[in-house]
Order: structure tokens, then C-alpha cells, then sequence
């Protein structure tokens, strides 16, 4: 009996962890205790369990060095923060609501138009301030009642709304790419690279829905009327201003070439932006009448979110900043932002520290909790049975993705995408990498999903957002005065199930197409090149080592463009592990 | 098995039984529990100072870590001391944060069962988890942070990377994160004991995270709509 209990421990452990969560004390105090007492029963029944259990006291005081090295001392994490900071100030700055009211009025005219712009709104404040919660609310509470008021299908209105909000989760900067791409053990950088196509391509997607519905039910999705476009016409004045930024920016380019080299692209583009930035507002100020109202106004509204996010994922993408410096100067330029608004108050200051607090200190002691209880989960053998399970399904690679993300989409209902990270995650890459699968594809691919369990009904969080924002009793309209019935639940429900079935097209797709997401490699390295030098440099790694997380624009030498067999220095399955230096858990 | 325990643990029970004879001491010497609610409001203020304090950090460390990326770029110069310094900085602030966060219930729980139960099961899983998981966690990792820290001070310990920080200081932030977190376990458990006994009001009333996630919402459309 006792030889049984031994030689399974891992399962034991493993199904003792769901209760000792499902009970409800906090998730980080209960994967410590369940490390911990298993740990100590694991020391016991060693003796018994045929070598399956490696585990003994001196073992424990490993745990110290784990939180200091894997969780103090982890530039990685440290991007939580920074970006959890800048997305706050950014959701009191007011630059959603300025945004939503300028790119509605830009796209109101046409069929369907302000359900583009959310859209696209909800895919500028996902690259900026990456909060669900704000880009949701904001939404709510300014598109929701003009979609209403001109005669918006109240489901389609509420789903467009919902979903869009959820992009902060899949575009980069988002919290959920860095804590994967953390448990992962790959680059940030590679995350975020890989994640850009497979963002872009969903927001595509779901205005790809729209353009459907304004053709095929064009009622659902009515054009603002003349009376609602307060900004006027003037898209000839705004083509005339992209003409002019495009040109002066040529300018400068043939001006910077010589002497630039590389950067005079950037740099010129960034005169020509600063240039037309300037003239707009010039023309705000003075009453030149250049240019007209609806391209003054669009230039002055969108240009310091763009220059925002070029600042974070350009300087990442161009290998200048690492994510986490991106994060300090995106926070760093959040507060510039909000000071220009004059929203900046040491209120607001004080109160966005407070809840960057807040979540640092949870998420890291989840991690401090995973920590414990991996240490004691590996000691008994258990990434070896949860990779066994995993790689004994059957349907190889797909099977194995199909299994993985129906588990996940079915777990998120119930556990939040950190607790998914630090505690599901690490116990499925290991056979992930040892069926070829690239951590960064199935990064993204976990990402995808858990973006879809904020819309799914009815537990999806940005469905909740929206509901308190929402009317829930008739009202008076501000505008027409007309009395406007409220937007039930059911229809939010419905809403956002055209969505959801877009997420799972998008799954499917990514698995389709791992391109989309494999560039982040960068162009294929002819061979040829290479083994060339190899004779030079007898000192170090053969080609083969694993490169730890390089840059973006890194070609990696040690796995062809087509994803092959798992870097042959990394085993995934020692056979006893050092227990000196207990492998960590990500 | 009795000698593991008598190295390896001893600590660890010793730190426990005395809190839990001192907290019983405490109820039955004291019907009215007023030494102990006055010992759980100082640590209380203590942990809300820091938890409040420490949030500062944070500012601190975004301010060096886009200082650091600056200067790389436009002076070409680097400092391992300042690249340290950011996540000093925040394991500050997270690691001081946390016993604040237990004290105002933000450690999250999935609450997907925990919801069903009554207030009254709810305080039971409460305190059970307090003396059971929160306590013999913190209590291990500081009986076993205070060598791995005094090792540090005592060897002078330098960071490996050319022209870092010492690195006791940073190692010392971790015990004193749980030491915090102990000590408001010890609030926590004497609070719960109090509240159930009707002695106190609960400082934390049982919110369904959705339901949580709606009040947020509203404050923040509020915020907006001013």
C-alpha cells in the first residue's frame, strides 16, 4: 500500500492541489502549503516509492536561492510592473475617449463605421495601455450609447464592444505575453514579435465580421447621420495632410541619407510626423484654416498614441530598448501624456502606484507560491508523468495542441491567465518542446485563448465590464431625447458569441499557418555562411547549444526555419535530477 | 524521521506553537480579546505604513530603469549597479507589499466553491488557512532566511556582475517580506478569531471576483464621467 502511495505521488500531489485551491484560500499561500506537506511526505515515503521519489531535507534550503534568483533578480517580471503602470495612467488620461470620438467621427459616415472604429480603437489602446478592464469601459460608456442612439443592433453593438476590449490581451505590450514568455523561458522580445501578426490578423478578422453584416444585414449597422458628424467633412484635407507628411518626410530622407546611414528611414518619418503634428496644431491655435476641422483633429488625436507605442514596440522590435526599458519609458511617457492633458495629479499618481503594488505583489507571490510547490512536484517525478500523459495522446503534434487548448479554454473559466501561467504552463512545455512544437507558437497560441476566456459567456470578465457600464433601465437619450430601451445581459451573451467563434477560427488558423507567427525567427540563415566560421571558434558551444531568448532580429542558428527536433543541449527528461541544483520550474 | 525533524523543522514548530499558545493564552486569559485586537492594530498600521510607503518604490524604479535606457543610447555607457538597482527597487515593493495585500484580502483566491459556502464556512477556510498554510510557509521561509542572510552580511556577498551592488541588502528585503507577511498572519488569525466570535466587524466582507470586477468598472466610469 504504502509502495502504491509512493511510486504515485505525483498524481496524488497533483489532484491534492486542486482541492487545496478549490477551497478558496489564496492561490499563493495554498501552492506553498501543498509544496511544503508534500514535501514532507514525499522525504518520508522516499524509501518506498523504487526511486521515483528524490527528495531530502537539505533539499528545502534550495528555496531561498529559487525566490531570490528566479524571482527577485528576473528582469522579465519586471516589465509587469512598468507596463501595469503606464496602462493606468494611460485609463486617467482620458486618451481613449478622445480617441473614440475623433475615429468615430472619421469612420461614422460609412455602413458599420463605428464599429470599425472601435475596433481599431480597441487595437490602439490594446498597444498602449494593455487593460482590458479601461479599453472596455471607455468603449462602453462613449460608443455604446451613440451606437445605440443611431440604431445599432444592441448584440452586435455590445459583442463588437466586448471583443475589441479583449485585444489588450494578444497585442503586445500585454501582461500575459511576458509572464508566458517567462514560464516559457523564451525572450519577451521573440513573444511580442511573434504575437504582432496574430493580433493584427484577428483585428483584421473581426472587421473582416463587420464588413460582412453591413453587407448582409446593412440595417444592423446603420451610417451616422448628417446631423451626428459634428466634425464636418475634410477627408481630402486629411489625405492632403498625409500627402504633405509623406513628402516632407521623402525630403528629409534624401537630407539624412548620406550622413544617417540605417536610421535615416525612422528618423525621417519621424520629421515628416512631427512636422504635420505641428502644423495641426498650429493651425488649432492660430485659425489658419489649413486644414479642416476633421483632419486638425485627427492628426492632434491620434499622433501621441501612435509616437507612444512606437516609442515601446519600435525601440523593442528595433532591438533598441529591451521590453522592460520599453515599459519604463512607455510609463515614463504615459505621464507626459497625461501632464499635456493636464490629468496628471499626484492623485492620480499615487493611486496608480497603489494598484501597481497591488498586482506585483499578487502575481509574485503566485510565482513564490509555483516556486514550492515545483520544487517538491519535480522532486517526485511529476513533470515526467504530466509529459508522459501529454505525449502519449494521441494525434502527435496537433492532437497534442487541439488537447492543450481545449484544456486551457475549459480551465480559464475557472482560474485567471496568471494562475494558468505559474501553475498549468510549465507543466505543459516540457512536451510541448519534446514534440518540436516552438514555445513561441504555442505561447501565442495559449495567448489567443485566454484572450477568448475574457468574452466567453458568462463568465468572461470584459462581459461583466461592459454590464456595469451598460444601461440597465430605460433612459432618455442626451441627444434626441428619445427613451431608449436599456441593453439586457442576454443580448451582451449573445453579442459576444459571433466573436468567440472568431477566436477559434483564429486558433485554428495559427495552427494552420505557424508562419504568422515563426517570423519572429527572422529570415532563414543560408547554411552555407555558416559553416564557414564554425573552424574559428573551437571554444565555443557547437551550433546546436540553445540560444537563451536572443533578440528578435536574431536568426536562430540552432533550429532550421522548419521546427525541428528540440535543441539536443537541453534534455528534456533527466533521468535523476541534480538534486543541488533543482531545475527549475519554467 | 525524529532527528530531520529535530534539524530541519524544529525551528519552524518552536515559532508556531509559540504563536498558537500565546493566541490561546491570549483568549482565555483575555475574555475580551482586547490585548490581542490592540497587538493586531499595531501590526495592522505597521504593514499598511510600509504596504503604503513601498508603492513609491516602483516610481523609483521606472524613473533608473528608462534613465538606464537613455543614457545606453545616447551617452553609450552602462552601470550594472544602476541595471541591479531596478529590481531591487520593485522586490522592495512586492516583497513589502505582500503582508498589505493579505491585509486587505488582495491575494486572489478562486472562489468558484469558496462562493457557495456560508460567511460562517468561509471564516472556517479563513482561519484554517491562515494557521495552515499561510503560517508554516512564512514561518519556514524566515527560519531559513535568517542564515541564508546572515551568510551574506558576514561574507560581504558582491553581485558577480562587474561593478554591481552588495548583495545582502536585496536578500535581506526577502526576509523582511516575511517576516511582515508572518506578523500579519498573526493579525489575521487573531482578526478571524474575533469576527467569529461576534467581537469585531469583518474588515472584509466576502465579494465574488465577478462581482468585484463590476464595482471596479463603476468607480472607474465615475472617474471617466467627471
Amino acid at each position: 500500500m504504502i509502495e502504491l502511495i509512493a511510486q504515485n505521488m505525483a498524481p496524488i500531489m497533483f489532484c491534492s492541489l486542486i482541492v487545496f485551491m478549490l477551497i478558496g484560500y489564496p492561490v499563493a499561500f495554498s501552492l506553498a502549503a501543498n509544496g511544503l506537506l508534500f514535501f514532507l511526505i514525499g522525504v518520508e515515503l522516499a524509501p518506498y516509492s523504487n526511486g521515483s521519489i528524490n527528495l531530502s531535507w537539505p533539499l528545502l534550503h534550495a528555496l531561498p536561492d529559487r525566490f531570490y534568483g528566479g524571482v527577485m533578480a528576473n528582469e522579465t517580471l519586471l516589465a509587469i510592473p512598468f507596463f501595469t503602470f503606464m496602462g493606468i495612467v494611460l485609463e486617467r488620461s482620458g486618451m481613449a475617449e478622445d480617441l473614440l470620438d475623433t475615429i468615430g467621427q472619421l469612420f461614422g459616415p460609412i455602413r458599420g463605421g463605428l464599429a470599425y472604429a472601435v475596433i481599431i480603437v480597441g487595437a490602439l489602446l490594446a498597444a498602449t495601455t494593455g487593460v482590458v478592464a479601461a479599453s472596455v469601459i471607455a468603449m462602453g460608456l462613449i460608443s455604446l450609447p451613440i451606437m445605440l442612439r443611431y440604431g445599432y443592433d444592441r448584440r452586435l453593438a455590445s459583442g463588437v464592444i466586448a471583443a475589441s476590449g479583449t485585444l489588450a490581451q494578444i497585442i503586445p505590450p500585454s501582461l500575459v505575453l511576458i509572464v508566458l514568455a517567462d514560464q516559457l523561458g523564451r525572450s519577451v522580445g521573440d513573444m511580442y514579435a511573434g504575437a504582432l501578426i496574430p493580433g493584427l490578423v484577428l483585428t483584421g478578422l473581426y472587421m473582416g465580421y463587420i464588413l460582412i453584416v453591413s453587407i448582409v444585414r446593412p440595417k444592423l449597422v446603420p451610417a451616422l447621420p448628417l446631423e451626428a458628424r459634428t466634425l464636418g467633412h475634410g477627408v481630402l484635407s486629411l489625405i492632403a495632410a498625409l500627402i504633405a507628411t509623406a513628402l516632407v518626410s521623402y525630403a528629409a530622407y534624401r537630407y539624412l541619407a548620406p550622413t544617417q546611414g540605417e536610421n535615416a528611414d525612422i528618423l525621417a518619418a519621424t520629421v515628416g510626423i512631427i512636422f504635420i503634428y505641428c502644423v495641426a496644431l498650429a493651425d488649432k491655435t492660430f485659425k489658419f484654416n489649413l486644414m479642416s476641422r476633421l483632419a486638425q483633429q485627427v492628426v492632434i488625436v491620434l499622433i501621441p498614441p501612435l509616437a507612444l507605442i512606437f516609442l515601446v514596440l519600435g525601440t523593442i522590435f528595433l532591438g533598441i530598448a529591451t521590453p522592460t526599458e520599453g515599459g519604463a519609458m512607455g510609463a515614463v511617457g504615459a505621464l507626459v501624456m497625461a501632464a499635456a492633458k493636464r490629468r496628471l495629479s499626484l492623485d492620480l499618481v499615487k493611486q496608480a502606484l497603489a494598484a501597481t503594488t497591488r498586482l506585483s505583489s499578487f502575481v509574485l507571490f503566485i510565482l513564490i507560491g509555483a516556486r514550492v510547490f515545483s520544487l517538491t512536484f519535480y522532486g517526485v517525478n511529476g513533470h515526467l508523468w504530466v509529459e508522459h500523459l501529454l505525449v502519449s495522446l494521441p494525434g502527435g503534434e496537433v492532437g497534442f495542441l487541439i488537447f492543450v487548448n481545449l484544456l486551457v479554454f475549459f480551465l480559464a473559466f475557472f482560474l485567471d491567465f496568471f494562475e494558468l501561467a505559474f501553475i498549468i504552463v510549465p507543466l505543459l512545455a516540457p512536451a510541448a518542446e519534446k514534440l518540436g512544437i516552438d514555445l513561441i507558437w504555442f505561447g501565442v497560441l495559449l495567448g489567443i485563448n485566454m484572450q477568448t476566456s475574457f468574452m466567453h459567456p458568462p463568465f468572461g470578465f470584459a462581459l461583466f465590464y461592459l454590464r456595469s457600464v451598460a444601461a440597465r433601465v430605460p433612459y432618455l437619450d442626451r441627444i434626441t431625447g428619445k427613451r431608449t430601451a436599456p441593453v439586457t445581459t442576454g443580448q451582451i451573451y449573445w453579442g459576444a458569441v459571433p466573436f468567440v467563434c472568431i477566436q477559434i477560427l483564429m486558433i485554428g488558423l495559427t495552427i494552420a499557418f505557424p508562419g504568422m507567427v515563426m517570423h519572429y525567427k527572422g529570415k532563414p540563415v543560408d547554411p552555407g555562411s555558416i559553416e564557414i566560421k564554425m573552424p574559428d571558434m573551437p571554444g565555443l558551444p557547437p551550433l546546436g547549444a540553445p540560444q537563451s531568448g536572443g533578440a528578435g532580429a536574431t536568426p536562430d542558428l540552432s533550429a532550421p526555419p522548419n521546427f525541428g527536433a528540440p535543441a539536443p543541449a537541453k534534455p528534456a527528461t533527466p533521468a535523476v535530477p541534480d538534486l543541488s541544483q533543482p531545475p527549475s520550474f519554467n | 524521521m525524529g532527528f530531520f525533524i529535530a534539524v530541519y523543522l524544529s525551528p519552524v514548530l518552536l515559532v508556531l506553537v509559540v504563536v498558537a499558545l500565546f493566541i490561546l493564552a491570549g483568549i482565555l486569559l483575555d475574555r475580551r480579546m482586547g490585548f490581542l485586537l490592540a497587538l493586531s492594530r499595531g501590526i495592522d498600521r505597521l504593514n499598511e505604513f510600509v504596504g503604503k510607503s513601498v508603492s513609491w518604490l516602483i516610481l523609483a524604479a521606472i524613473l533608473v530603469s528608462a534613465g538606464n535606457a537613455i543614457i545606453r543610447k545616447v551617452f553609450d555607457m552602462s552601470s550594472n549597479a544602476w541595471l541591479e538597482l531596478q529590481w531591487y527597487l520593485f522586490g522592495a515593493a512586492f516583497l513589502l507589499a505582500a503582508a498589505h495585500a493579505l491585509k486587505q484580502n488582495e491575494h486572489i483566491r478562486i472562489d468558484i466553491v469558496y462562493g457557495l459556502f456560508s460567511r460562517r464556512v468561509q471564516h472556517w477556510v479563513d482561519l484554517f488557512g491562515h494557521v495552515f498554510f499561510l503560517m508554516p510557509f512564512s514561518a519556514l521561509m524566515v527560519v531559513y532566511l535568517v542564515p541564508y542572510v546572515t551568510r551574506s552580511v558576514e561574507s560581504g556577498e558582491m553581485s558577480t556582475n562587474a561593478g554591481g551592488l552588495i548583495i545582502w541588502p536585496a536578500k535581506a528585503l526577502l526576509l523582511a517580506g516575511f517576516l511582515l507577511l508572518a506578523l500579519q498572519g498573526v493579525s489575521e488569525i487573531v482578526k478571524k478569531i474575533a469576527v467569529m466570535r461576534g467581537k469585531t466587524d469583518d474588515p472584509n466582507p466576502f465579494i465574488p471576483a465577478h462581482e468585484q470586477a463590476e464595482l471596479e468598472a463603476k468607480a472607474l466610469a465615475g472617474e471617466v464621467r467627471a
